[in-house]
């Protein structure tokens, strides 16, 4: 398709597609379900840098479509996924979404992944009124474009996966509350995210924040800041980390007999190597997660049980996102009755506004720019395994406060 | 900075010191012994690590004891290395040349880890990594304080065989000055072969020490490439007392300013030395005069 007939195109395919969809729910109306497929157009990169979580992606969207079938589809009509390799390039994304909608005239999109990939790809989607649901894109970044057709399917943007920590650290009474914190955050803008998003709660509720470090991705000798953050003593100790800084900063505090009260740690404790790296000495470190297979969410349930059927293991966070989204935007479509392109799309739009939606990662709304308003759960060691501690309502284990000594 | 915090920083800057000098020695050695930048050098520690890992994943047994088998075999493939591929090198071009051969075997290297343990990060498991003895009111990490005693007993062990017995005696002629070596009787061929064997054997040391305390993956080795070129460049190329007093010294220096100055500002204090020394004292601060010829 050349460039110059884009828009004329465009907005044929808008008129095309209302007059089908109009025709298509007036036959809906008349005869109650059709041999009409809804097609949903994704593009994802099964190639190149992001192939490994793209095709996590890839599973946990199949999974939706495959379970929304089995289950009489959507409105009464089958699920299609048009699914196309984007080779994990920001250009090739853009042209894949505008064939999408343009060409193939699929009657919703679902977002492709990585924030890299999310922005370019939701600005097409915008360009043509679609809704754009997206499974990964946490960053605040995402957030500040202006979009006003983008949400976010997971529970929470980096600044918040700790919401519900501080919550209970600062719901602590007077004389046990821990009074001062240690941060080493890499310098990364999830990992910081993660661990500002703590350290502001709690040193707006006035604890003292008495180291503050920033390392480089490749530090791997962490001795220097675990004595810094080991002689100050704090109470609780925050690292917003990935996976080797975290090992290696919570080896060398150990070696400095460093006892926090309470350890947090982003992304790493939640890694199966993990606890075969620190041992037995893990007993109450804690980590925000956005998803876990034992969530007691109703959908979850059935969703592990159908996903460990197919693949034989349990999914994991991408694959779960990806089923996310799936619910997100079948839950507008279920309660606005429609899944065609033009005015329908707004329609969705202002229902996920106003609306929360029960996923496999719990209830979620959104605010104004798509963030999630929702926190990440906090798990924690417990007798040597990772167990969901905060909030209350999904708790397998109770709160483990103070620390043992590690 | 507290008197502790103080004390705390110096005796991890010297037991982070001898590590630095017990992985940069072979490397100094390549370079005396035959005008060779030997950029696999740091791929050969973490392969050394890696089997460490793997011995004690396999056996239980302390990784200390896969010495027994990874410093032969790493002095055997350091010997053989050098008959079979530098040998082949023009000597006119080998200084630079040799960059691009070890940077071909580096990668590969890499490659082979990655794809017989998978890109993983591993550690191992010890019952004594968090274990620590109080020290004069600092802690010192068993595991470090082992990499030490193992860092200063094989440097001492390659002094010792350097200035007593007479094939270091062959190997220092050989480093002094090839021909008038070659013109007393001296084979500095097999002199040269077994140099670069005995330099990768270092490296099995090291890179057992360093699987003690390390988080280990595949592409570690270029983490260490560069801040182990600018030891051996300040200590003096082909000068191993130099190497350890460099590595002292720039171990200690980073130890401290990582307090004052956070840890991405002390990263840089391997180039500053570089620089400064390239400008001021080319040949080395201590020891070394190989660097003029250079």
């Amino acid at each position: 398709m050349t460039q110059w007939n884009r828009p004329a195109l465009g907005l044929a395919a808008t008129l095309t597609a209302s007059a089908l969809a109009l025709s298509a729910c007036s036959a809906d109306a008349g005869g109650g379900g059709s041999d009409d497929t809804i097609t949903i157009g994704i593009s994802l990169p099964l190639t190149g840098d992001f192939s490994e979580p793209g095709k996590g992606v890839q599973r946990g969207y199949e999974a939706w479509a495959e379970m929304v079938n089995a289950d009489g589809g959507l409105l009464g009509r089958q699920v299609e996924l048009t699914i196309l390799d984007d080779q994990s390039s920001a250009d090739r994304v853009v042209q894949d979404y505008e064939a999408l909608i343009a060409q193939d005239q699929v009657d919703l999109v679902f977002g492709p992944f990585s924030t890299r990939l999310v922005v370019p790809s939701a600005r097409v989607a915008e360009e043509y009124g679609m809704l754009f649901v997206e499974p990964a894109g946490a960053a605040a970044e995402v957030f500040d474009q202006g979009f006003e057709n983008l949400f976010y399917a997971a529970p929470a943007i980096a600044n918040d996966h700790y919401n519900h920590l501080a919550e209970q650290i600062l719901a602590l009474p007077e004389a046990e509350r821990p009074q001062t914190v240690a941060v080493a955050a890499m310098d990364d803008p999830f990992a910081q995210g993660t661990a500002y998003g703590l350290r502001d709660k709690l040193a707006d509720a006035g604890l003292d924040v008495l180291v503050d470090e920033v390392y480089p991705p490749n530090t791997t000798d962490f001795s220097s800041i675990a004595a810094k953050i080991s002689d100050s003593g704090a109470d609780v100790v925050i690292g917003g980390t990935q996976y080797q800084d975290a090992v290696n900063l919570i080896v060398a505090l150990q070696q400095l007999d460093y006892q926090p009260r309470l350890a947090a740690f982003s992304t790493a404790p939640t890694n199966p190597e993990f606890s075969s790296a620190i041992g037995e000495q893990t007993e109450g470190i804690l980590a925000p997660t956005g998803y876990t297979p034992e969530a007691p969410w109703p959908s979850n349930v059935e969703f592990v049980e159908h996903y460990t059927e197919t693949h034989g293991n349990p999914p994991a966070e991408d694959e779960a996102n990806a089923f996310t989204t799936g619910q997100v935007v079948a839950a507008a479509v279920e309660a606005v009755g429609c899944a065609e392109q033009g005015d329908c799309q707004q329609q969705l739009i202002d229902w996920l506004r106003e609306n929360e939606v029960e996923t496999v990662v719990g209830p979620l709304s959104w605010d104004d720019a798509g963030r999630p308003q929702s926190a990440h759960m906090i798990q924690q060691y417990v007798e040597g395994d990772i167990r969901i501690v905060l909030p209350a309502d999904a708790a397998e284990a109770d709160f483990l406060f103070p620390k043992p000594t590690w | 900075m507290s008197g502790s915090l103080l004390f705390q920083s110096l005796v991890l800057g010297v037991l982070l010191g001898g590590l630095y000098a017990l992985l940069a020695a072979g490397l100094t050695l390549y370079f005396g012994v035959m005008r060779v930048v030997m950029i696999a050098h740091s791929a050969f520690l973490i392969l050394a690590a890696y089997l460490a890992w793997w011995f004690n994943e396999r056996t239980g047994l302390d990784p200390l004891l896969s010495l027994v088998v990874t410093v032969p075999l790493f002095f055997l493939v350091g010997v053989g290395m050098q008959r079979l591929l530098i040998t082949r090198l023009r000597p006119a071009t080998l200084t630079m040349m040799s960059v691009l051969l070890t940077f071909a075997i580096a990668l590969f290297i890499e490659g082979m880890i990655g794809f017989v343990w998978s890109g993983t990060q591993r550690r191992v498991q010890l019952p004594y990594s968090g274990s620590n003895i109080e020290f004069f009111g600092a802690n010192i990490a068993v595991v470090k304080l082992v990499a030490f005693v193992l860092a200063a007993a094989s440097l001492g062990a390659l002094y010792v065989l350097l200035k007593k017995s007479r094939f270091g005696q062959a190997l220092r002629a050989t480093i002094q000055h090839r021909e008038a070596a070659q013109l007393v009787g001296i084979r500095t061929d097999r002199v040269a072969a077994l140099g670069f064997g005995l330099g990768l054997a270092t490296a099995a040391v090291g890179g057992t020490a360093l699987a003690l305390d390390a988080t280990i993956y595949p592409s570690l080795h270029w983490h260490w490439v560069g801040p182990l070129m600018a030891i051996i460049v300040v200590g003096g190329l082909g000068s191993i007392p130099g190497t350890a007093i460099a590595a002292m010294v720039l171990g200690i220096g980073q130890s401290l300013l990582q307090v004052e100055l956070g840890t991405t500002w002390a990263q840089t204090l391997f180039y500053v030395a570089l620089f400064a020394t390239l400008m001021l004292r080319p040949q080395g601060f201590f020891g070394g005069r190989l660097a003029q010829r250079f």
